[in-house]
């Protein structure tokens, strides 16, 4: 299992079984994970717990990776972060959204340079950009905090019909702007 | 229910990826996934235009035993196994008939107007026999003993939950002694499809370290009854 061998080879290695190679995605990609996970559920022991979860998942679901359709990071991300929005789900997003982390920094500087690091990220910040302020604060919220359609509402102090409605046009604009 | 319009459809596959929806309909999601291929690539390209937002999360480095907990889960089977707590000899001998009672419940049950899913089990014995059915009402769950029968003087039952994906058990306090109905209301946890519902035996005051101690006599999981 050497530094060179990509992602995609350790996650065919993972499908079989190897656990060596699931130990060098754990090595590998932890860090960058369980920052997913601790922004949804913002308690270091329940990301761990989301982790933990969302490890035995990528075990078993190793073969259902296809390397043709997606980036393996892509793949992991979105396993920790239904694996954390499940366990918020669980607990009825009893999480605190009166962080102050939340929101007004939701798109701090270096944040945005992480997001713009890749050729994906620039594309799509460049697309959030032409959303209104607080249609894509609401998309960044859940997506990257979990907040629900009541608590962004309550966050950010609009109706929760119109919250609902802004984030259904606002995904609709970014799809186009994307295509 | 996943709807057939189109637009529609995407309109949802970008809520279950976004995260906005409800347990419910993020289970509807998943589960129609299995079987409808073009939902899940509307999924799937829905991951793939937002995944970048990831990068907004602040890298953090998890706690340093994590790994071996995840080495650990993996050596386990994959099911929990109620069947490895110790039995208790006192209620071995009593489930008999319960299967009955059991059968005459659910067909009540089926006979109900039933106006949306609904979340139910029947905690089973060690040896699979009936001995609760546990029925979730909005937050609250409601049992009623399908056979009661005495606790040894000096024990407790005490209510277990154990949501899907979490590490430890709830305790949803202490079964009132002689008692075959009774509802409680978790204020931390809500009922949710696969959660585990258990009942131990426990010394008087409940589990003195906040888990199971005693033998699991009990055990089911939440299901979604269907068909009714």
């Amino acid at each position: 299992m050497d530094a060179e061998t990509d992602l995609s080879t350790l996650l065919t290695s993972v499908a079989e079984g190897d656990r060596a190679a699931l130990r060098a995605v754990y090595e590998r990609q932890s860090v960058r994970l369980f920052g997913v996970a601790n922004a949804i559920l913002r308690d270091r022991d329940t990301a761990a717990d989301a982790l933990q979860d969302a490890f035995i998942r990528i075990a078993r679901r190793a073969a259902q990776f296809d390397a043709t359709r997606g980036a393996p990071e892509a793949w992991l991300g979105a396993i920790v972060r239904h694996a954390a929005l499940d366990i918020i789900r669980a607990r009825g997003r009893e999480v605190p959204t009166d962080d102050p982390a939340l929101g007004d920094q939701a798109v701090a500087p270096e944040a945005e340079e992480r997001l713009s690091a890749s050729v994906e990220g620039q594309r799509l910040r460049h697309c959030l950009d032409g959303l209104e302020p607080k249609n894509r604060d609401g998309i960044i919220l859940a997506f990257v905090h979990g907040l629900s359609h009541p608590q962004i509402a309550e966050r950010l102090g609009t109706p929760l019909g119109t919250v609902k409605s802004w984030i259904r046009r606002g995904l609709q604009s970014l799809k186009e702007c994307l295509a | 229910m996943i709807p057939t319009d189109p637009v529609e459809r995407d309109a949802l596959a970008a809520e279950y990826v976004l995260g906005t929806l409800d347990a419910r309909a993020a289970r509807q999601v998943e589960q129609a996934m299995e079987t409808d291929a073009a939902l899940r690539e509307m999924v799937a390209a829905w991951e793939a235009r937002l995944s970048p937002l990831t990068a907004l999360a602040v890298p953090e480095a998890p706690p340093p035993g994590l790994w071996g907990r995840i080495a650990t889960t993996l050596d386990r089977p994959a099911a929990p196994a109620p069947a490895a707590a110790r039995a208790s000899p006192f209620w071995r001998f009593w489930a008999l008939g319960a299967s009955m009672v059991a059968a005459g419940l659910a067909a009540l049950l089926l006979l109900r107007p039933v106006p949306e899913e609904r979340l139910m089990t029947v905690l089973l014995t060690q040896r699979d026999q009936p001995a609760w059915l546990v029925e979730a009402d909005g937050g609250a769950l409601r049992l009623a003993s399908l056979n009661p029968q005495p606790v040894p003087a000096d024990r407790v039952m005490q209510l277990w939950a154990l949501p899907q994906g979490a590490t430890a058990p709830t305790s949803l306090g202490l079964i009132p002694a002689a008692q075959g109905r009774l509802t409680v209301t978790p204020s931390s946890i809500r009922p949710e499809p696969g959660m585990l519902i258990e009942i131990s035996l426990e010394p008087p005051g409940g589990s003195p370290t906040g888990r199971p101690t005693g033998p699991v006599l009990f055990i089911g999981r939440l299901a979604a009854a269907r068909g009714a």
